[in-house]
């Protein structure tokens, strides 16, 4: 019992040693510093997606200040379409007129409205100009979606009856009076949570591979294999500071997105799952450090590694990025949740034991 | 020979010697999984949202449509548990015809999804017949139209924007592809009239699947998107990721030498540290413009023709800058940092600045004139068959060369013995640089000040870009504060070197010497900046934060004084007062720039 005592002790020691270090090389700073950068990406990407797909969401921008010239006649059924989901537009019999207004900046869109009729048989084309290079051809594409499918299923209302044996999806979705864009959604829960709590992880792993390398390169590790401490536990002490400090950060990402109104349910349990991939990973690249000693070679291993990690984790369910959005929205029953990350623990158990016989192996080993 | 190319050849022979057989092996294995992974994984829908959304459904004929999408946990159940599983936590429940939703954000955003979901398999659906006539009816052509923008100052003829793209208003009508009667752009389509280019199921289906690289003019209603220019992230990456790597082992490298004083024997070689440093970095350089010609290669295709072949030079004299500066940002942080840990963060730091600078904007390409600050909007734009004029190269890309010539000269001013084998920190090894340029014959705090001009300019423009978050009042007023600390820290930095480091003797007529002087240079480089490259944004709420100071010769004057305020503060207190002194200074020069801004304003 005391020789073990002993050794998490040396353990523990190795692992201060490297926190301090860490502290004083304002590293770790600046690497919260990198996180809140990303962070700040992700906002603007979030803005701009919801700006995308939800033009509500752009209070901001006069949606109703878009003028739209349309080329045809009052009878078309487009353009009665168009008017009645209010939009502004002006209409014109030639397209040369609209042309010289909407280079003028009267109008910021010219639609030529088709030829035939929904009764007809032949394709309708629907020729949509717009200013190049603006933003405004944005609000004015999504402006003009909901009108143009509206006006797709009105033709298309009267010419699938001629399609033998077709009968349209008929199920009315009841809404509560709530309204969610399913991408925003999904882009929050699905994409920016899991990034955000487990980059991390991903810098940890990079980081465990710093913390070896240097030693072989400054040839400090004879040294320190000179002190009463064996390979085994100075290495795994470094790898213990390395995935301790991943829970700590995970957590305040957990604590800042929750201020910013994104609740995150489970929280304890996402914290134990990001814990466990933190070992996988600083598991694996210590195995990958101590094989190779350089660090070029290594953090370019460790890149393709968690890259062949974070594709593979799109082909199933229950990877550890999707285990973690289905349960902060509470997707997940306890059972499979816990039986899940049941495997990520016995995971990182298994590369443990894969990095002590590494270790064992090591011809430097005393 | 000369003397670099030795250098260049050693260093090759080292990496080389890094490499063994047994590494070798295992970079092949991983890079193989890599590609084996990232295959299966772009044949799934390349999100991670499996099951996450409940849905308890009493309707068998519903199930084959939700399980088209790996969104859905489905249950089929009887109407009595699909009302029970309701109550008890399912996101929604299909009873007969109708879709109950819970009342979450989750379940609202499931019902969207349900929506999309069924749209999808509408078309699915009707694709199967093989009668496009009846089944997608109405064609959406997009044409993209040439025209002035508007948010130039009023009054400005030509903006670069609109000299680069080479247009005015009767070239822009010959242009129009296609009126009402009008031969069509694009030979397939003829407009308005019953024939399209989809004559059948194939063609549809071509259509719909194009590929990431194509943009989309011809669509029906349904696939009908705004133009969210994603394509230019993925350019992006592609692009820049194996600059990461390769600067990573450059950096690397220049560690190597640094760490147990391995790169002694090399700087006690009759060489000046100019070649050692030229010598250092061009296998890297060599090696990552190859990569670069590759992946340009695979893009666009051998070439056939003398065009081509300009285009791809054009791509790779785009990139060209960028690589320049990830590598004089590696190479500065290599010298500097005192561990590897420490040099692995400032590279991440510095790689994740560099890439928000090159991603964002170019997020815009085919939106706003204003994506044309990231030398990415160039390549995309080149890629997509359009012409890049040379000024729009310049404004893009000379702020690129200028920080990286300035970074390597700082650099290399200090690759030597003291700064490179000891344990000096951080901030005087800076310091360092700069003693090292004011003690040249010409080195003065004037052409100090004006070398800072273009990364004064890069760190505003990526100022707009991560206080873009921020609500407008806010984000102007974070601008106007962050903007004037990092002039005034270029404005003083050469001040305070020179006291700190004795050079010239802390008196009341140097300090208001050299304010002037550095005051002024800082005055005629933004001047030079402001002519040359900022014309396309100057009339930005933004653009008007940075080039206010460009108009008249009371700029002149406040950038004079505030040097001379920050140089007093050291003057009565102390070189070591220095960070109140820029504290000081920051808030006058903001105080200012508010003043103007708001009688600009109203």
């Amino acid at each position: 019992m005391s020789v073990r005592g002993n050794s998490c002790r040396k353990m523990k020691t190795v692992a201060k040693k490297e926190f301090k270090d860490l502290l004083k090389e304002k590293t770790f700073i600046l690497a919260i510093v990198i996180q809140l950068f990303i962070a700040s990406f992700s906002t603007f990407l979030v803005i701009g997606l919801t700006s995308f797909y939800d033009p509500t969401a752009l209070g901001d921008v006069d949606i109703e200040g878009v003028n739209i010239g349309v080329v045809g006649t009052e009878d078309d059924e487009l353009y009665k379409v168009l008017i009645d989901n209010n939009v502004r537009t002006y209409l014109y019999d030639d397209f040369i007129p609209a042309y010289g207004d909407f280079f003028d900046r009267r109008i910021d869109a010219i639609i030529v409205t088709p030829l035939g009729t929904a009764g007809g048989t032949d394709l309708l084309n629907v020729d949509i100009y717009l200013p190049k290079s603006e933003i405004k051809a944005t609000v004015v594409s999504l402006q003009l979606k909901e009108p143009l499918e509206e006006y797709e299923q009105s033709v298309r209302d009267v010419r699938t009856q001629r399609l033998p044996g077709y009968s349209p999806i008929d199920f009315n979705i009841i809404e509560r009076g709530r309204f969610a864009s399913s991408t925003f959604f999904e882009f929050v829960y699905v994409a920016l949570l899991p990034l955000l709590v487990f980059t991390p992880a991903f810098i940890s792993g990079g980081l465990i591979i710093d913390f070896i390398t240097e030693e072989y390169e400054r040839k400090t590790m004879d040294l320190l294999l000179a002190s009463p401490a064996s390979l085994l536990e100075i290495v795994s002490g470094k790898a213990l500071l390395a995935i301790l400090i991943v829970p700590l950060q995970s957590f305040v990402w957990i604590l800042l997105l929750s201020m910013n109104r994104i609740s995150v349910n489970n929280s304890l349990q996402i914290l134990l799952v990001v814990t466990m991939i933190a070992a996988v990973l600083v598991f694996s690249s210590t195995m990958i450090a101590v094989f190779f000693r350089d660090r070029g070679v290594a953090q370019l291993l460790y890149s393709l590694v968690l890259i062949f990690l974070f594709m593979s984790s799109y082909l199933f369910t229950n990877s550890p990025l999707n285990l973690v959005s289905r349960l902060s929205i509470n997707s997940i029953t306890a059972l499979e949740s816990w039986t899940w990350t049941g495997i990520y623990l016995l995971l990182a158990f298994v590369l443990y034991v894969a990095t002590i016989l590494v270790i064992k192996n090591d011809p430097d080993n005393i | 020979m000369a003397s670099w190319f030795t250098i260049a050849k050693w260093e090759l022979m080292r990496s080389k010697l890094k490499f063994d057989a047994r590494s070798i092996i295992m970079l092949i294995i991983a890079l193989i999984l890599v590609i084996v992974a990232s295959y299966a994984a772009s044949q799934t829908g390349m999100s991670m949202n499996q099951k996450i959304y409940l849905v308890a459904s009493s309707q068998p004929e519903v199930q084959p449509i939700i399980e088209t999408d790996q969104r859905f946990d489905h249950m089929l159940v009887d109407r009595f548990e699909a009302s029970v599983y309701y109550e008890y936590g399912a996101d929604m429940a299909i009873i007969g015809n109708n879709v109950y939703l819970s009342d979450t954000r989750k379940a609202a955003s499931a019902g969207d999804a349900l929506e999309n979901t069924f749209i999808e398999y509408r078309e699915l659906v009707l694709t199967s017949y093989n009668d496009v006539n009846n089944t997608h009816p109405v064609w959406v052509t997009v044409h993209d139209l040439e025209r002035p923008q508007d948010f130039q100052l009023t009054g400005t003829e030509d903006t670069i924007d609109e000299i680069s793209r080479g247009y005015n208003r009767t070239a822009a009508l010959e242009n129009v592809p296609g009126g009402k009667e009008g031969g069509s752009g694009d030979g397939s389509v003829r407009t308005g009239s019953s024939t399209i280019s989809p004559e059948d199921i194939e063609a549809l289906d071509a259509m719909e699947g194009k590929t990431f690289f194509e943009r989309q003019t011809v669509s029906t209603p349904s696939n009908f998107n705004p133009p969210v220019p994603f394509t230019a992230i993925l350019y992006a990456f592609l692009f820049i990721f194996p600059i990461y790597f390769v600067s990573q082992f450059y950096s690397t490298s220049l560690m190597d030498e640094r760490t147990n004083r391995k790169g002694e024997l090399v700087l006690i070689a009759p060489l000046r540290s100019r070649d050692v440093v030229i010598g250092k970095t061009l296998p890297y350089l060599v090696i990552t413009m190859l990569i670069q010609a590759a992946i340009t290669l695979y893009i666009l295709k051998i070439p056939s023709t003398f065009a081509d072949v300009e285009r791809i030079l054009l791509v790779l004299a785009a990139i060209l800058p960028v690589i320049l500066l990830f590598f004089a940002l590696s190479f500065y942080s290599a010298i500097l940092s005192r561990s590897f840990k420490e040099l692995t963060f400032a590279s991440v730091f510095l790689s994740v600045v560099i890439s928000g600078y090159l991603f964002f904007p170019a997020m815009f390409a085919n939106i706003h004139a204003i994506s044309s600050i990231s030398p990415i909007t160039l390549i995309v734009r080149l890629i997509e068959g359009e012409t890049v004029m040379w000024n729009t190269y310049i404004f893009s890309t000379l702020p690129f060369y200028l920080v990286a010539a300035a970074v390597y000269a700082f650099g290399t001013s200090i690759f030597r013995e003291e700064d490179l084998f000891t344990q000096k920190s951080i901030s005087s090894k800076i310091i360092d640089c700069f003693e090292m340029f004011l003690s040249y014959r010409y080195g003065s705090v004037f052409f100090l000040s004006i070398i800072f001009i273009p990364v004064v300019y890069m760190t505003q423009l990526m100022l707009i870009v991560m206080l873009f978050n921020l609500p407008v009042p806010y984000s102007i007023l974070a601008m106007i504060l962050l903007s004037a600390l990092a002039e005034e820290i270029v404005k003083s930095i050469g001040i305070y070197t020179l006291f700190k480091r004795k050079i010239t003797d802390i008196t009341f007529k140097n300090a208001i010497r050299l304010s002037i002087l550095a005051g002024a240079g800082f005055f005629v480089g933004e001047k030079a900046v402001a002519v040359l490259t900022l014309a396309p944004i100057a009339s930005s709420a933004f653009g008007t934060v940075m080039t206010m100071g460009a108009l008249l010769l009371i700029p002149l004057l406040l950038h004079i004084t505030t040097v001379i305020i920050n140089s007093l503060v050291m003057y009565w207190k102390g070189p070591n007062a220095y960070k109140y002194a820029v504290v000081a200074a920051t808030i006058f020069h903001s105080i200012y720039n508010i003043t103007i801004l708001r009688e600009m304003l109203l």
